[in-house]
């Protein structure tokens, strides 16, 4: 797999890449143009749904409680986790059962943070 | 493919590396602990569990070291367990327990240093009256206003009971544990790979340690955060160094790279730029000279029994890798590079000693006294020889028992509510406390190299072996800072003894029995070292670095 | 090594763009603005990676650089307030252009270093076999302390945002769900909750108080079957609820004088 011939491979990937930008930056751009124009109040006012998101990020423009961010650091954390098992998969017939255990021992560890993180409330969201 | 020869061919010697398997092992059933104890129990089951991971683990070293096992190689070439690897690997684990000791106390302040919440607690205390609070295990105010209402109404005022301390951040106990496994990793790491990720697990746990003095918040997070920034800024120029390392050698084993500085393949301009930026990161975890300046900031902010944990157990970790590197992996090139490390060292010596000249107060003055010791430290890790290298590594034991010991006394002056850092508060500090005088006197002492204690031997060790490898213009400059390094901590120890003290000065707290073993220990091992070396100075010369 | 033409023009797309995007993180003023430029950067260089046939790490890149760890950088950009800017006041004078000049003579020094070297190649060929799968042997034999010691960092790294952020604060009564439906019949709360919207005379904000026709009749769109068949017992002593029917004006003035103030149009 070098240069370009194992880039081949991603070709449709760009063209699906390709097709999914033109078809918003033309759905945006198309709308105003062919789309009805008819406004009456009702479409102008806020569109509300169900309980109002809270608490609300209204004061000190814009902030957003720090739960968000515990929630974002432990996403980067599994997803990190996750990354490694590719590798894995790929490899587990070459690994043996050593490879089982190395990725056994690995997901057991990180599983500790997230009990730890599970009693400790930091999943609660209140 | 049988797991067995896998992991023989992998190299996995579970004897070799029970140490370090049972720190961090240990570290994750902290964790696990953590999450299923209920809050009262937890400080106690954590000190019992840490320190016996601890012990269990300082005593697999010595076992180790005892049995006359050979230098192994392990894990498919990353871990070199040889006879320098386990003396830092029992000095690590020697420190950890006054460490772990003084990181547990909390007789001195109520809640200890890392109280969790001290605005709840002192709530809490208010409400109720210092005497008769019976449980903040809870720790919020409104839980424990139901309850403790509920205890004065039952008591009806009964006189004071003894009182359960409220709750501390028990996370503390595996932070530790962690950081104690990434030192034990980065000291025995042999390749440049491991040794970034050990020094990573190393640094995380200490940075967010230093953020958790919440009755100092501002000063702690502000410590916290600036040893975070710069940690990662050199943690970025290392990993850079083994990039360019890696392009010439094409390994990361330290071996290796030795192995391709002898054939002439390229130009050596690869070589020694990776090394430059190598030592960028690893010089700034030792506090070496130039790369220093976060050091006062950080030793003052953080909470003092971590800042006594980093400052002896992070120099132990941060010179074992620099003296392995310099012997394992630039020992052939050393006479092309020494004379920029000359320069860093004369540095690090300088700026310690003039600096701390400076300083009122104790805890920055003992920052810019370690980096001046790097300063001595780094003379005999440039001399890459057995006597440089034995030498080095008592110098090692010798100073983090010597610093536990003093930060330990320093966290017993207190002024008000806290710490009295400033010197003038140990204007008489002897007629107030002869005991504490007379011991943080002899750890400044000890500091300034006097003979009779572990400062002299060490500094006699590392500068005779400077000197016989030919450093004499280094050794000479290091004997004069040690002389007027002399005079800071001489000034301390005159204000203590022959100057009145203040009225309203501070107070010299009782100390608990936890904070009490440690300081006892640290004082101890430094008169120790300094009477009887000898045993301590022949295992250091044991045996040389396996690549 | 030789580069092949579709390498070469993606490198000289790339490149250019990533070191657009690196610049546009360091000059502009809004720290959104930053990390958007960062993402470029990082996008770009995730695809330079593809085109050195290296996937996984191109890959890896996107996903946990661009995706995740940049989600982070703008969820602590609106933790602060993503009003907040940077102090251009320079507290140590010269820093900056000390910094400037120590920097590119620094990298001065690192690409003399790196250009004195490219003559030879690396010692190191190209792994055999698939690129995932040679990475993968490496990980899981040649670095497997380094692997282990990953999940350290990790555990570390969760218990010190937990420490940070959660652990040791006080925890807030979490509000169960049938508390919120008890609060709704209510009236609004303080802060949440819904109230009328602009325009509409209402004397109530309780979910349960009709809506009233321009003729002042309650409109029987208005009315919820589930709350009117919920017995009242079951939903809150304090909830008033309201029946349909005539009384309905009376209900919802009894409701008003109970709150003391009319809740009626915000705008």
């Amino acid at each position: 797999m070098q240069g370009s011939a194992g880039l081949t491979a991603y070709v449709p990937l760009i063209v699906m890449f390709v097709l999914a930008g033109g078809f918003a930056l033309f759905s945006v751009t198309a709308a105003p143009y062919i789309g009805p124009r008819r406004y009456n109040r009702a479409k102008l006012d806020t569109y509300e749904c169900g309980i109002e998101p809270s608490p609300q990020p209204v004061v000190g423009g814009g902030r957003v409680p720090v739960a968000y961010y515990l929630t974002a650091m432990l996403f980067i954390l599994f997803d990190i986790e996750m990354v490694f098992l590719y590798p894995f998969v790929i490899n587990i017939d070459a690994l043996g059962l050593f490879g089982l255990v190395e990725i056994v021992l690995f997901i057991g560890t990180v599983a500790f943070a997230y009990a730890y993180v599970w009693r400790r409330g930091g999943l609660d969201w209140t | 493919m049988g797991s067995q020869s896998f992991s023989d061919a992998l190299g996995v010697d579970y004897g070799a590396l029970a140490p370090l398997l049972i720190v961090l092992g240990g570290a994750c059933v902290s964790v696990l602990l953590e999450a299923v104890l209920p809050r009262v129990r937890r400080r106690s089951v954590q000190l019992v569990f840490s320190l016996a991971v601890v012990v269990v683990a300082l005593a697999a070293v010595i076992i180790r070291a005892t049995s006359g096992a050979g230098d192994v190689v392990v894990l498919a070439g990353s871990l070199s367990v040889d006879a320098p690897g386990l003396f830092l690997w029992g000095t690590l684990l020697a420190l950890a327990v006054p460490s772990v000791l003084m990181l547990a106390d909390r007789s001195v302040e109520p809640g200890g240093v890392f109280v969790a919440d001290p605005e709840a607690l002192a709530e809490a205390q208010e409400r109720v009256g210092a005497g008769s609070l019976r449980s903040t295990s809870s720790g919020l105010p409104s839980g424990t206003g139901t309850d403790t209402h509920g205890v004065v109404g039952r008591r009806g005022g009964a006189g004071p009971e003894p009182t359960t301390p409220p709750e501390m951040h028990t996370e503390i106990f595996p932070f530790v544990l962690f950081a104690l496994g990434g030192m034990l990793a980065f000291s025995a790491a042999n390749d440049l790979l491991t040794m970034f990720v050990a020094l990573e697990v190393l640094s995380l746990p200490l940075y967010l340690l230093c953020g958790l003095a919440r009755r100092r918040r501002l000063l702690s997070q502000e410590a916290a955060v600036k040893y975070f920034l710069l940690g990662a800024f050199a943690s970025a120029f290392f990993l850079y160094g083994v990039a360019l390392l890696y392009g010439y050698a094409g390994s990361v084993r330290l071996a290796d790279i030795a192995a391709s500085a002898a054939g002439p393949l390229r130009s050596d301009a690869l070589l020694f730029a990776g090394l430059a930026l190598l030592v960028v990161g690893l010089m700034f975890k030792a506090s070496v000279g130039p790369f220093h300046t976060w050091t006062p900031d950080v030793y003052q902010g953080a909470p003092t029994p971590v800042t006594a944990f980093m400052a002896a157990c992070t120099k132990v970790a941060a010179f074992g890798a620099i003296l392995r590197v310099f012997t394992v992996a630039f020992g052939t090139t050393a006479l092309e590079w020494r004379g920029v490390l000359w320069a860093v060292a004369i540095a690090s010596m300088v700026i310690g000693t003039v600096l701390g000249i400076t300083q009122t107060d104790l805890k920055r003055m003992v920052a810019y006294s370690s980096v001046a010791h790097a300063g001595f430290i780094l003379i005999g890790c440039l001399a890459i020889t057995p006597a440089g290298l034995s030498g080095t590594l008592f110098y090692l034991l010798a100073y983090g028992f010597t610093t536990i010991a003093i930060l330990g006394l320093v966290s017993l002056v207190r002024s008000g509510d806290g710490e009295a850092g400033h010197l003038s508060g140990y204007a008489g500090l002897a007629q107030r406390s002869p005991v504490v005088a007379a011991a943080l006197s002899f750890c400044l002492l000890a500091l300034a190299g006097v003979p009779l204690t572990s400062g002299f031997t060490a500094k006699f060790a590392v500068f005779s072996a400077g000197l016989a490898d030919g450093m004499a213009p280094l050794v000479i400059v290091g004997l004069v800072c040690s002389a007027i390094a002399a005079f800071f901590y001489l000034r301390v120890i005159v204000l203590m003894y022959f100057s009145d003290p203040a009225p309203d000065g501070p107070t010299v707290s009782l100390p608990g029995p936890m904070t009490t073993v440690a300081i006892t220990l640290g004082v101890a091992v430094t008169l120790l070292l300094g009477v009887l070396p000898t045993a301590a100075l022949e295992w250091a010369g044991a045996g040389t670095f396996l690549g | 090594m030789t580069t092949t033409i579709g390498e070469a023009i993606g490198f000289w797309i790339l490149g250019p763009v990533a070191l657009a995007g690196g610049l546009g993180m360091v000059f502009s003023r809004n720290a959104v603005h930053s990390a958007l430029w960062l993402v470029l950067t990082m996008l770009s260089l995730g695809v330079i990676y593809m085109l050195q046939a290296a996937p996984f790490l191109g890959f890896t890149q996107i996903i946990v650089y661009t995706g995740a760890i940049m989600m982070l950088f703008v969820f602590v950009l609106m933790m602060v307030g993503r009003d907040a800017s940077d102090s251009v006041v320079e507290v140590l004078r010269g820093q900056r252009v000390a910094a400037a000049v120590l920097g590119i003579g620094l990298a001065g020094l690192m690409i003399g270093a790196v250009a004195q070297s490219v003559g030879v190649p690396l010692a190191a060929g190209a792994p055999s076999g698939s690129n995932v799968g040679g990475l993968g042997l490496l990980v899981f034999q040649r670095y497997l302390l380094a692997f282990e010691l990953t999940s350290a960092l990790i555990i570390t790294g969760a218990v010190g945002a937990m420490v940070y952020t959660f652990a040791g604060r006080a925890k807030s009564k979490a509000i169960t769900q049938k508390e919120r439906v008890a609060e709704r019949l209510r009236g609004p709360l303080e802060k949440f909750g819904s109230r009328s919207g602009p325009g509409v005379f209402a004397t109530a904000d309780s979910v349960a108080t009709p809506a009233l026709l321009p003729d002042g009749s309650v409109a029987p769109e208005s009315l919820s079957a589930i709350i009117e068949a919920t017995a009242r017992e079951r939903l809150g002593h304090a909830t008033e609820l309201s029946r349909p029917g005539d009384e309905h004006d009376t209900a919802a003035h009894s409701h008003h004088a109970e709150r003391g103030e009319i809740q009626g149009s915000q705008t």
